[in-house]
């Protein structure tokens, strides 16, 4: 493949899901998609992404939960994430992940061009 | 003794005897009544003892005027022992004397009688005085067993009251030491009275906090309340304070409301008492209504973030070249779009805030920083409404205890409401200054040392009838609704939210279609820390 970059999307909702990944594709990435933690954790460990928009609230296994069980993976333990949510409580995060390095993206105060921004920033182009 | 013959030693007896001796010829009338007597003979004491003088050969009606009426029993008992010869002996009261008498009455022949008395006025006094008293002893008693009766009950009912009472409740001493605790502490600490009872307070149980850790005895609410003389309350509610939790015998732990009350006597803090509630179910109750309110938010942001995506994407062009009308209408759609999103953040706000559930988490913060980059923000509607914005900072204000992201908000709020409302080419104002306590600040004066802000616009102003309800939950005044159809109504009341809860005040000034005028006054001593679940966005 070429050197596109791949990001995986874990998203339950389906049209934010497909907006994102119309809107990534475009700009020139390769995208992949999962429909809940569980999915998307198997997804990761297997095609190593490059980065990662993670969704917190998820049927299944929920996104703090994912991010976890991550972590402990050694290939898992540094791959860059965003979380993409709509909940605005950092409360929500679980402790052990509180002092990790990400960035916290509100929905529905970003738009879909500035998550891109965002994306090309911490993946360092 | 010399010999001396009967007579004159009768005689003797007869005038020396200590009684008074009357004897007497009973007087009938035609029906055989006893009506009247004669004193044929009466000895010298008669005379002591009744104060009757020449009584010999008198009648007694003539004697004691009244007598047959004040003592008939006399005439009835004197004309029985006459007639019958039997003794009889009584005590009496003749009133016209106002004498007690004790008498032995016999009759030495038939229709005469003798009457030895004894005047007993001193010894019924006496009787009378002891009987007084005996009565009066009684009613002491009496007395005095009703009203132990009544402190008994009175006891019984506080002590069954506070045996009752849900709450736990605990008495300690100047030192901490317990006194009492009643059966709802007994049963939510697991321990019985008796254990104890005497022990210092502090030893016998323990508390720890939300991660654990055991509360150092300074933080102890009875001890605080013992060391400082004034109530101390933890959580009363889930969600102001820290949060204590009892640790049972038993290991287990509960979270606890508590407020301690210290016990004053003459200037004195002579004990405490303490009264605390399980509040496991309120704090369930509180967890529930966030959880709640997050997940009607994150419900209700879904949609919109589908909506302002889409659309987005059709305006860049993603899905092919629009028209110029087609452009237009998806920049209405986007714009509805955005008023939800920014409606949907203030409702997640105002339930924050109703809940009491926000964070308040003070930094020293340099304020005109923030109001400049607060005015930064504004800077295009400010440019594209050609408003002229005038910023008066004092130089050497202090850092400020305040929460940035609350503070923020309020400026934030004011700017933006003094740019909204104020027509093409007005006047706008943003000062902030140092005021000291006591110095006023418009109609207001300073409780203390204070940093006051002033946001002054040459808008639509307020009318005065509605401006008691400017800072009420989705008002907005009848003038501005005519103009200018955005606007949540909930700026304000979260501004009034945030600076109620941080110890500041705002009040305004406004007429109206001149302008209004905001001033918030922020203490000195800084916000107050608060801690909470969530923080406002």
């Amino acid at each position: 493949m070429e050197n596109k970059k791949t990001i995986l999307i874990i998203e339950d909702e389906r049209s934010l899901r497909e907006a994102l990944r119309d809107k990534l594709t475009r700009e020139g990435f390769s995208t992949l998609e999962a429909k809940n933690g569980e999915e998307g954790l198997d997804v990761a460990l297997r095609e190593h992404p490059e980065l990662i928009l993670l969704d917190i609230v998820m049927p299944v296994m929920d996104g703090m939960t994912m991010l976890k069980q991550l972590r402990e993976n050694a290939w898992g333990k540094n791959v860059k994430i965003i979380i993409l949510t709509n909940l605005s409580d950092i409360e929500k995060i679980a402790d052990s992940v509180k002092n990790e390095v990400y960035d916290y993206l509100v929905k529905t105060d970003w738009k879909l061009e500035d998550v891109v921004t965002k994306v090309r920033e911490r993946l360092g182009e | 003794m010399t010999s001396q013959t009967p007579e004159t030693f009768y005689k003797s007896i007869f005038e020396n005897m200590t009684d008074g001796l009357a004897y007497c010829q009973m007087i009938f009338d035609a029906q055989k009544n006893p009506v009247d007597w004669i004193y044929i003979k009466v000895n010298k004491n008669f005379e002591k003892l009744t104060g009757l003088k020449n009584a010999k050969g008198k009648k007694v009606s003539k004697l004691i005027p009244g007598i047959s009426a004040s003592n008939p029993e006399l005439f009835k008992i004197y004309g029985q022992v006459s007639l019958t010869g039997k003794p009889e002996r009584f005590e009496t009261y003749v009133a016209p004397l106002s004498r007690w008498f004790l008498v032995s009455v016999f009759s030495p022949q038939k229709n005469f009688f003798v009457a030895l008395f004894q005047n007993i006025t001193d010894r019924k006094q006496i009787e009378k005085n002891l009987e007084d008293a005996r009565i009066a002893a009684v009613n002491v008693l009496d007395d005095l067993f009703v009203e132990k009766s009544k402190v008994e009950t009175a006891k019984a009912k506080e002590e069954a009251i506070l045996m009752s009472i849900g709450d736990g409740l605990i008495t300690t001493d100047e030192k901490g030491n317990t006194i009492f605790i009643n059966k709802a502490a007994e049963k939510l600490l697991g321990i019985k009275n008796e254990e104890i009872s005497g022990k210092s307070f502090f030893e016998s149980t323990t508390i720890e906090n939300e991660e654990g850790v055991a509360v150092p005895l300074e933080k102890r609410p009875i001890h605080m309340a013992l060391a400082t003389g004034t109530t101390t309350t933890t959580t009363t509610t889930t969600t102001t304070g820290p949060t204590y939790y009892y640790v049972r015998k038993d290991k287990t732990k509960f979270p606890a409301a508590i407020t301690v009350t210290p016990v004053i006597l003459s200037g004195k803090v002579i004990g405490a008492i303490g009264v605390f509630h399980d509040i496991t179910k309120e704090r369930e109750i509180d967890h529930a209504k966030s959880e709640f309110v997050s997940l009607a938010s994150h419900q209700l942001r879904t949609p919109l973030t589908a909506i302002g995506w889409y659309v987005e994407m059709l305006q860049s062009g993603d899905a092919g070249v629009l028209n110029d009308k087609q452009n237009k209408y998806l920049s209405e759609i986007y714009t509805g779009n955005k008023r939800m999103v920014e409606l949907v953040n203030a409702l997640l706000n105002v339930s924050r805030i109703e809940l009491g559930t926000f964070v308040v988490e003070p930094e020293p913060t340099d304020v005109v920083l923030l109001a400049r980059s607060v005015v930064d923000e504004q800077k295009s509607q400010i440019e594209a409404k050609k408003l002229k914005l005038s910023e008066k900072y004092a130089k050497d204000l202090p850092l400020f205890n305040a929460d940035p992201k609350l503070l923020r908000m309020v400026f934030q709020n004011l700017l933006s409401n003094a740019v909204k409302y104020t027509p093409k080419g007005g006047a706008i104002e943003f000062a902030l200054w140092m005021v000291k306590g006591g110095e006023s600040v418009d109609v207001q004066k300073a409780d203390e040392d204070s940093i006051a802000v002033k946001v002054t616009d040459a808008g639509y102003g307020i009318p005065k009838k509605q401006q008691n309800q400017i800072f009420t939950k989705f008002f907005r005044a009848d003038n501005v609704r005519k103009k200018d159809t955005e606007g949540t109504g909930l700026g304000l009341y979260i501004v009034k939210a945030i600076v109620d809860h941080s110890g500041s005040k705002i009040w305004f000034e406004s007429v109206e279609n001149k302008g209004a005028i905001f001033y918030v006054t922020l203490p000195l001593s800084g916000m107050k820390k608060k801690e909470g679940a969530k923080a406002l966005i």
